[in-house]
């Protein structure tokens, strides 16, 4: 299709509801949600595979210790990426629609196959975890362990197909269409790049040690992690993410020349500023290969989560990139602003997500370093008051302008 | 009016028909979810309980059941639940796109409730008698309100599906004008009271086999009375909920869903009710095998039937009464500037103005017909009708009485559908053309064959060029 009428198309397929909000906040939003999400993809997929290389070697008490941890991790992690999911998924969809839907509906059947083989592969790794206790763990359950990643990486993929189709608009009706004949069976995968995909996968090795080096950190005040076994972690960890931050650079290298010539991403400040910092990270990393971390694993994962920030930027940028021959600027999408239900959000956000989310989290952190029975201090007693507070004025302040609203418009 | 349609590609699933996939998905998501909300406030109540009149062995009750909630209804909750949003996504992309404009701001609110909940739900398992028991409380009874939230949050959006109940939203356009709909807190209602039976029962798997007799009698009752006091809040919001039903709905739930669902209902209610008054009465006796069952029993006797009429009952709609099923919009919406598709149709027809159409297939020709034909019928009638004759979603060629006569086909197009004359099928005013192929193709599927397709098929047979 021809650069116009893709670009009429788009406009056309824009949901002609509008959105409640400029357009900016939609943006950044859904930049910044992702970021949470790509991380515990990240981690997941790291602590999986170690949790079942570990597992191959758990005659060495170190490693079998390692792949049990690293096999919860993977198991809360995963349930934490689907949740961290649906906030940009939700964003999405409000400024990208016409890109996320076509692209959806081209390949339904796998969008629909993304969540039998999630739900599937979370059972045979929560299975896989539930065994995996003891050096005495069956072996054949290492193979329902691999079952698990390997559904995690096909949906990886699967997901990383559904953005990359969203952004060649002007092949959409072909794939539809091939030979003037309709294919609405949606069982094609019509477009992906394997360089960018494998740049994602190149981060999870990357932020996984990162992420293994502050798990060292973490427990070295409980007296039953020993510090010889928290210094394997650590050290373990620095060697991959410095392997990581390396295989980075290099497909990010190998995903810049893939994108067409005419996008001008060579020249983009992001593109630059991306590769730097991914230069810095490769430094940081080698020094801490050579060096004892200890200490240093909270720095070094902030460093990584840094760095994601900057790539859900760059993706951005690269997107608007993509849409610009289109005239597609999400600046344009039609706002009918809506303040009640925005300010609801921000009072959601603020109050239960601050108070609520500040209370578990401060409580976690406080308990998992202790042995025995954890006391609540003053703080962590008055996040919990708060956190009640908040939820059940909300509940109660949420019905009344509701009843008042329904009474107002149905009496 | 407008210049073209917004449509997107279609996805055609044979013999079951898109509808059904997100039926099976509902069905799972709605039982693990309801489930989770209802274990959140079992939870804690009985934490309370166990604290506040120093009984610690409830609290092992709870880090057994604790497994259970985590792994049963939150996990298969949260990956079921993106689950149904993206089957609704492949099955009617501008229903759902359609929602989330209107509802982003409720959406995201609910996205804050699921985080604090995802951590919320580890921490209560982790944290169960490894810190202090105040803090353990707060814990619990922030996490059964966020629970609750979270349905709070997502009836609006349902409710709103069926209809908004007053012509409001249409003019002003406001989020809580669709939200707080008529039908609204019937709807939280009836989900609210079922989140109650239906924790009952799952608690029950795992009461049945504690080992303290007295606790075991305790809880067990304790579940009986709380998943009779939901059944009982549950009948009494469903009677106001089909109070606060449009005509369409109404007609159709006495029409369709009662004859096929209603005595799969009543029984299973009655067993519900058998159940937790034996139960209450005679404790001990409970089964885990008989909680299993009794589970498994109300997902797929109640929730199929629940979810399949929810989705027959806002038939000829998907959202809001303004988008049809088949994904056109049926009217203006002034507050929102969304106008309707009906005027484009009427005047130039769907091929020309869908841009998924192929180039060939714009201008309806002899040789084209019967594949015109079947890409039109796809769109118009797909999303609530398989082709195939023995298709499990209210097959066409059936419902046609196996016609293949083009003429007596067409009248229909022509009459009842042109028109709009039937309450749950959507009013499709197709030009003359359109609908003579549509007519031609269903024809066809019970074995006529148009003249042009039988010269074209004996000259050059290999052309079969159609929709898969
Ligand atoms: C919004 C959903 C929807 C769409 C779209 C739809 N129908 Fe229906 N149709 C129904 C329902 C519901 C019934 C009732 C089925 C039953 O009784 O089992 C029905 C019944 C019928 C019947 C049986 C006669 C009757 O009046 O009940 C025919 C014939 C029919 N549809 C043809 C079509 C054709 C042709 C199209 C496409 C041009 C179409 N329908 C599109 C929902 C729809
Ligand atoms: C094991 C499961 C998953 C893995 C491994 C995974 C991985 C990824 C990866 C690699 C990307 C980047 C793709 C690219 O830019 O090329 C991505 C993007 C994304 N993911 Fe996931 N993901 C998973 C599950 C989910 C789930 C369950 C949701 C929703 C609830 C979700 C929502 C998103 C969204 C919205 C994007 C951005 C898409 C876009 O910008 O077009 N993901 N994910």
């Amino acid at each position: 299709m021809d650069v116009a009428s893709t670009a009429a198309m788009l406009h056309t397929l824009q949901d002609p509801t509008g959105i409640p909000s400029h357009p900016l906040i939609f943006q950044v939003l859904m930049v910044f949600t992702w970021v949470p999400h790509i991380l515990f993809v990240n981690i997941s997929l790291g602590a999986a595979l170690m949790g079942l290389y570990a597992f191959t070697k758990r005659h060495d008490p170190h490693w079998q210790k390692l792949s049990e941890a690293m096999t919860k991790v993977a198991k809360v992690g995963v349930s934490l990426l689907v949740v961290l999911g649906v906030a940009p998924l939700l964003f999405t969809q409000t400024i990208y629609d016409p890109q996320w839907y076509a692209s959806n509906l081209l390949s339904a059947s796998w969008v629909i196959g993304f969540i039998f083989t999630l739900t599937i592969g979370y059972l045979a790794w929560f299975t896989f975890y539930l065994k995996n206790h003891g050096d005495h763990a069956p072996g054949w359950i290492f193979w329902l362990g691999v079952f698990g990643l390997a559904m995690f990486f096909l949906d990886g993929f699967i997901m990383h197909v559904l953005a990359y189709q969203g952004l060649h608009p002007e092949k959409w009706v072909e794939w539809y269409t091939p030979d003037g004949h309709v294919d609405m069976s949606g069982n094609s995968v019509h477009a992906y790049e394997l360089v960018r995909w494998g740049f994602f996968m190149a981060m999870s090795v990357t932020v996984f040690g990162a992420f293994l080096i502050a798990y060292g950190d973490y427990f070295k005040v409980r007296a039953d992690r020993g510090p010889a076994y928290l210094a394997f972690a650590r050290k373990l960890g620095s060697q991959i993410a410095f392997v990581g931050a390396v295989a980075q650079v290099v497909l990010l290298l190998g995903w810049m020349l893939d994108v067409p010539a005419a996008l001008k991403i060579w020249t983009h400040p992001m593109s630059w500023l991306l590769l730097i910092y991914l230069g810095v990270l490769v430094a940081a990393f080698a020094v801490a290969r050579g060096s004892d971390t200890q200490g240093q694993g909270y720095k070094l994962l902030t460093l990584s989560i840094g760095m994601a920030g900057l790539v859900a930027i760059f993706r951005e940028v690269l997107r608007m990139a993509y849409m610009a021959p289109f005239n597609y600027s999400v600046l344009d999408y039609k706002v009918l602003w809506d303040v009640p239900s925005f300010v609801l959000f921000l009072l959601t956000i603020v109050g239960v997500g601050g108070l609520m989310g500040g209370f578990i989290i401060t409580l976690v952190y406080k308990a998992g370093r202790v042995s025995g029975v954890y006391q609540a201090d003053a703080t962590v007693s008055r996040l919990g008051v708060g956190s009640v507070a908040a939820t059940a004025l909300w509940v109660a302040g949420f019905m009344a302008v509701g009843i008042w609203i329904w009474l107002s418009n149905n009496g | 009016m407008l210049e073209m349609l917004g449509l997107y590609p279609q996805w055609y699933v044979p013999g079951i028909g898109t509808a059904w996939v997100m039926g099976i998905i509902g069905t799972i998501h709605v039982l693990a979810s309801h489930t989770s909300v209802g274990a959140a406030w079992l939870f804690a109540l009985l934490a309370q309980k166990s604290v506040s009149e120093n009984k610690p062995e409830i609290m092992l009750y709870l880090k057994k059941y604790g497994m259970f909630l985590l792994v049963f209804s939150y996990i298969i909750g949260s990956i079921t639940g993106p689950g149904i949003w993206y089957s609704v996504t492949v099955a009617s992309p501008r229903g759902i796109s359609g929602l989330i404009h209107n509802f982003v701001w409720l959406w995201a609110s609910e996205w804050v409730f699921f985080f604090v909940e995802v951590i919320g739900v580890y921490a209560m398992v982790y944290l169960i008698g490894k810190i202090d028991n105040k803090t353990y409380l707060k814990l619990a009874w922030s996490f059964a309100l966020a629970s609750w939230a979270t349905m709070i949050l997502i009836v609006p959006i349902l409710s709103f599906m069926m209809w908004p109940g007053n012509d409001q939203w249409y003019s002003t356009g406001s989020t809580f004008d669709a939200a707080f709909n008529l039908n609204y807190f019937a709807h939280l209602g009836i989900r609210t009271a079922f989140m109650f039976a239906v924790a009952g029962a799952v608690g029950g798997i795992i009461a049945a086999t504690l080992k303290d007799r007295e606790t075991r009698i305790e809880i067990t009752r304790f579940l009986s009375k709380m998943g009779l006091a939901g059944m009982f809040l549950m009948l009494v919001m469903f009677m106001w909920y089909t109070a606060t039903l449009p005509e369409n709905a109404r007609l159709i739930m006495e029409t369709q869903m009662m004859p096929k669902y209603g005595s799969t209902l009543g029984a299973l209610l009655l067993a519900t009710l058998v159940y937790f008054i034996f139960t209450a009465w005679k404790p001990m006796y409970l089964r885990q095998g008989v909680a299993v069952v009794m589970t498994l029993a109300i997902g797929l006797f109640g929730l199929w039937p629940e979810e399949r009429s929810r989705e027959s009952m806002r038939k000829p709609y998907v959202a809001g009464q303004y988008i049809y099923s088949n994904q056109f919009f049926s009217r203006d919406v002034p507050g929102k500037g969304v106008v309707s598709d009906m005027p484009l149709i009427e005047a130039k027809g769907v091929l020309a103005t869908n841009y998924f159409v192929p180039e060939e297939l714009r201008k309806i020709t002899p040789e084209n017909q019967l594949r015109a034909g079947e890409v039109l019928t796809k769109i118009m009638c797909a999303n609530c009708h398989s082709v195939e004759s023995d298709g499990a979603l209210r097959p066409l060629p059936p419902l046609f009485g196996h016609s293949d006569e083009p003429k007596m086909i067409q009248a229909y197009l022509d009459g009842a559908l042109y028109h709009g004359k039937i309450p749950y099928m959507p009013r499709m005013p197709l030009p003359e053309d359109e609908r003579a192929a549509m007519a031609l193709y269903i024809a066809s599927l019970s074995g006529y064959t148009p003249p042009a397709v039988a010269v074209s098929q004996a000259t050059h047979s290999s052309s079969a060029k159609g929709v898969n």
